[in-house]
C-alpha cells in the first residue's frame, strides 16, 4: 500500500518537476537563439526573463527631429536604455522623479540608465519640455 | 485725461498726452511754417529761431532721445552644420553695434547667451559684450543657458540682488522690464513666469503713470506665436494684462531666431534674429531647430536690432539689421 502511494504521490511531483523542465527548455532555448555569447551571471538570468516576457533586455531610443523615436519602451528590471541625439540642438533625458538625469546631449551623444527598481517612468527633455517619453520596467 | 482711457486706437494716439505741449492743433499751426522752414521758438523768454525737425527735439524736456540695441540667441559654443562658427558671426555683430553713431545707450540680451551652459561660454559673452561703448548690458537668460543646473550657473552672474533673474529700470522716462520664462520646466510644458514673477511685476508698474512707455523683454515669446512648436509662454496673458493700460508697450523676444511681429492694441511684439543660426518658419519642416542654410545665405539670416526712443512719439522705432 505505502509503495504504491509513494508511486502515486511521486507521479504529480514528476509531472510537476518535467512539466517545469519543459518549461526551462522553453526559456532556455529562446535565449540560446536570441543571445550572442552565452555566459554566466546576471545577464543570463536577464535574457532568458526577457524572452520569456517577450520584451528585449535594452532598449535604444533615437532622439531626432525634435522626438523620441519609441514614446514608451518596456524593459525588464535590470534593463538599460540607451537614449542617441541625432539632432544638432542639444537634448536631454531627465526623468519626472529625478531617478535619472542625463548631461546635455550632443550630436551622435548618447546617455544608458540602467533600470534596477520595476515602475513606470515619465521622462522628458529639459531644453525642449514638449519632448516626452515612458519607460516602463517590469 | 486721456491717460486713463484704454481705448484700442491706432498708431498716432499720443495727441492728448505728451509732456511736450505739442497738440494737433499746435502742431498744423507748426506746418503753417513749414514754408519758411523755421519755427520760432519762445524758451525762457528769448525769441529764436531752429529749423523745423529741431524744434520737436528741443521742446521735448526732460526726455530725450536715446537708442539701443537688441542682440539675441547668440548660442556660443554652437558648432553644428547650421554655422561651424557661431563665434565669428557674433563678433561681426558686435562690429556692427560698435560702429553705431551716436553709440547705444545700452544693449539687451534676449537670452541663449550660450548653447547648452557650454563651459567658457558665459565669460565669452560677457568679455565681448564688453568691448562695444555701450555703458550696460541687460540679461535675460534662455533656456540654454539655464538646463543643466536649474539656473544656478546663470542666476549666480546674471540673477540681480534678489537671484531671480527678472529686473526692471528706468531710463530718460521709459520703464524697461525683464522677465524669465525659461525656468521650471515641467515635462511636456511650456516656458512660464510663475505666480511670483506675475505678482512682482503686477507690482512693479502699479505706480507708473498710462503714458511711461514700457519695453518688456524675455527669452520665449509672450504671445502664442506656434504653441505646437513650444513658442510661447504658458502664462503670458497674464503678464500682458497687466500692461494693457498703458500708451505705448514694445516686447522684444528672442528664441524663434527669425523675426515675427504682432501688434495687439497698444503692444507691439518683435521676435529677433539669432547670431548663430537661423530656425524654421512656425509650422515648416518637422520642428524647431537649427535651420542649415547656403552658406552664402547664412549672413542674411542673422543679425541684431537697434531701437530708437525719440520723446512725443508713442511706439519705439525698431530697426533690424542683418549681417550681411
Amino acid at each position: 500500500m505505502r509503495t504504491h502511494d509513494r508511486l502515486i504521490d511521486l507521479r504529480p511531483g514528476w509531472r510537476a518537476a518535467a512539466m517545469g523542465a519543459a518549461l526551462v527548455g522553453a526559456f532556455v532555448a529562446p535565449a540560446w537563439a536570441l543571445a550572442g555569447p552565452y555566459h554566466d551571471g546576471p545577464d543570463k538570468m536577464v535574457q532568458m526573463v526577457a524572452a520569456a516576457t517577450g520584451s528585449p533586455a535594452n532598449s535604444l531610443v533615437e532622439i531626432a527631429k525634435h522626438k523620441f523615436s519609441l514614446p514608451t519602451v518596456t524593459v525588464p528590471v535590470g534593463g538599460t536604455v540607451t537614449w542617441r541625439n541625432h539632432d544638432e540642438d542639444v537634448h536631454t533625458v531627465v526623468s519626472t522623479t529625478q531617478v535619472f538625469r542625463s548631461p546635455g546631449l550632443d550630436t551622435d551623444e548618447a546617455y544608458s540608465y540602467t533600470f534596477t527598481k520595476p515602475g513606470v517612468y515619465q521622462y522628458f527633455c529639459t531644453l525642449h519640455p514638449l519632448m516626452t517619453g515612458t519607460v516602463i520596467v517590469k | 485725461m486721456r491717460d486713463d482711457l484704454n481705448h484700442s486706437h491706432d498708431m498716432d494716439r499720443q495727441e492728448g498726452h505728451r509732456g511736450d505741449g505739442v497738440d494737433r492743433r499746435g502742431f498744423l499751426e507748426c506746418m503753417a511754417w513749414a514754408g519758411t522752414g523755421l519755427v520760432w521758438v519762445a524758451a525762457g523768454g528769448i525769441l529764436s529761431s531752429r529749423a523745423l525737425g529741431q524744434a520737436a527735439a528741443a521742446d521735448a524736456a526732460p526726455a530725450t532721445s536715446f537708442s539701443f540695441v537688441q542682440i539675441s540667441d547668440t548660442h556660443i559654443g554652437f558648432k553644428g552644420e547650421a554655422n561651424k562658427d557661431a563665434l565669428g558671426t557674433f563678433e561681426q555683430a558686435l562690429a556692427r553695434i560698435k560702429a553705431l553713431e551716436p553709440a547705444p545707450a545700452f544693449i539687451i540680451h534676449t537670452g541663449d547667451l550660450t548653447h547648452a551652459q557650454k563651459a567658457g561660454a558665459f565669460d565669452t559673452v560677457t568679455e565681448a559684450l564688453k568691448g562695444t561703448r555701450a555703458e550696460r548690458v541687460f540679461y535675460v537668460p534662455g533656456e540654454n543657458d539655464v538646463f543643466a543646473d536649474g539656473g544656478k550657473e546663470y542666476l549666480g552672474r546674471f540673477g540681480g540682488p534678489a537671484g531671480t533673474g527678472w529686473q526692471s529700470f528706468d531710463y530718460k522716462g521709459v520703464h524697461f522690464i525683464g522677465l524669465v520664462n525659461v525656468l521650471n520646466f515641467k515635462a511636456g510644458g511650456l516656458g512660464s513666469l510663475g505666480p511670483a514673477q506675475l505678482d512682482w511685476l503686477k507690482k512693479d508698474v502699479a505706480g507708473l503713470s498710462s503714458s511711461t512707455p514700457i519695453v518688456v523683454f524675455a527669452h520665449v515669446p509672450l504671445w502664442a506665436v506656434y504653441p505646437k512648436w513650444g513658442w510661447v509662454t504658458d502664462d503670458g496673458e497674464q503678464a500682458l494684462s497687466s500692461l494693457k493700460r498703458f500708451g505705448s508697450v514694445t516686447v522684444l523676444n528672442g528664441h524663434i531666431h527669425q523675426i515675427l511681429q504682432k501688434v495687439e492694441g497698444n503692444i507691439r511684439f518683435h521676435t529677433a534674429l539669432s547670431t548663430a543660426f537661423p530656425q524654421p518658419a512656425p509650422g515648416v519642416g518637422e520642428g524647431p531647430g537649427p535651420l542649415k542654410v547656403p552658406a552664402e545665405e547664412l549672413r542674411k539670416v542673422l543679425g541684431l536690432r537697434e531701437v530708437t526712443y525719440v520723446p512725443g512719439k508713442g511706439s519705439l522705432a525698431v530697426v533690424d539689421s542683418t549681417l550681411a
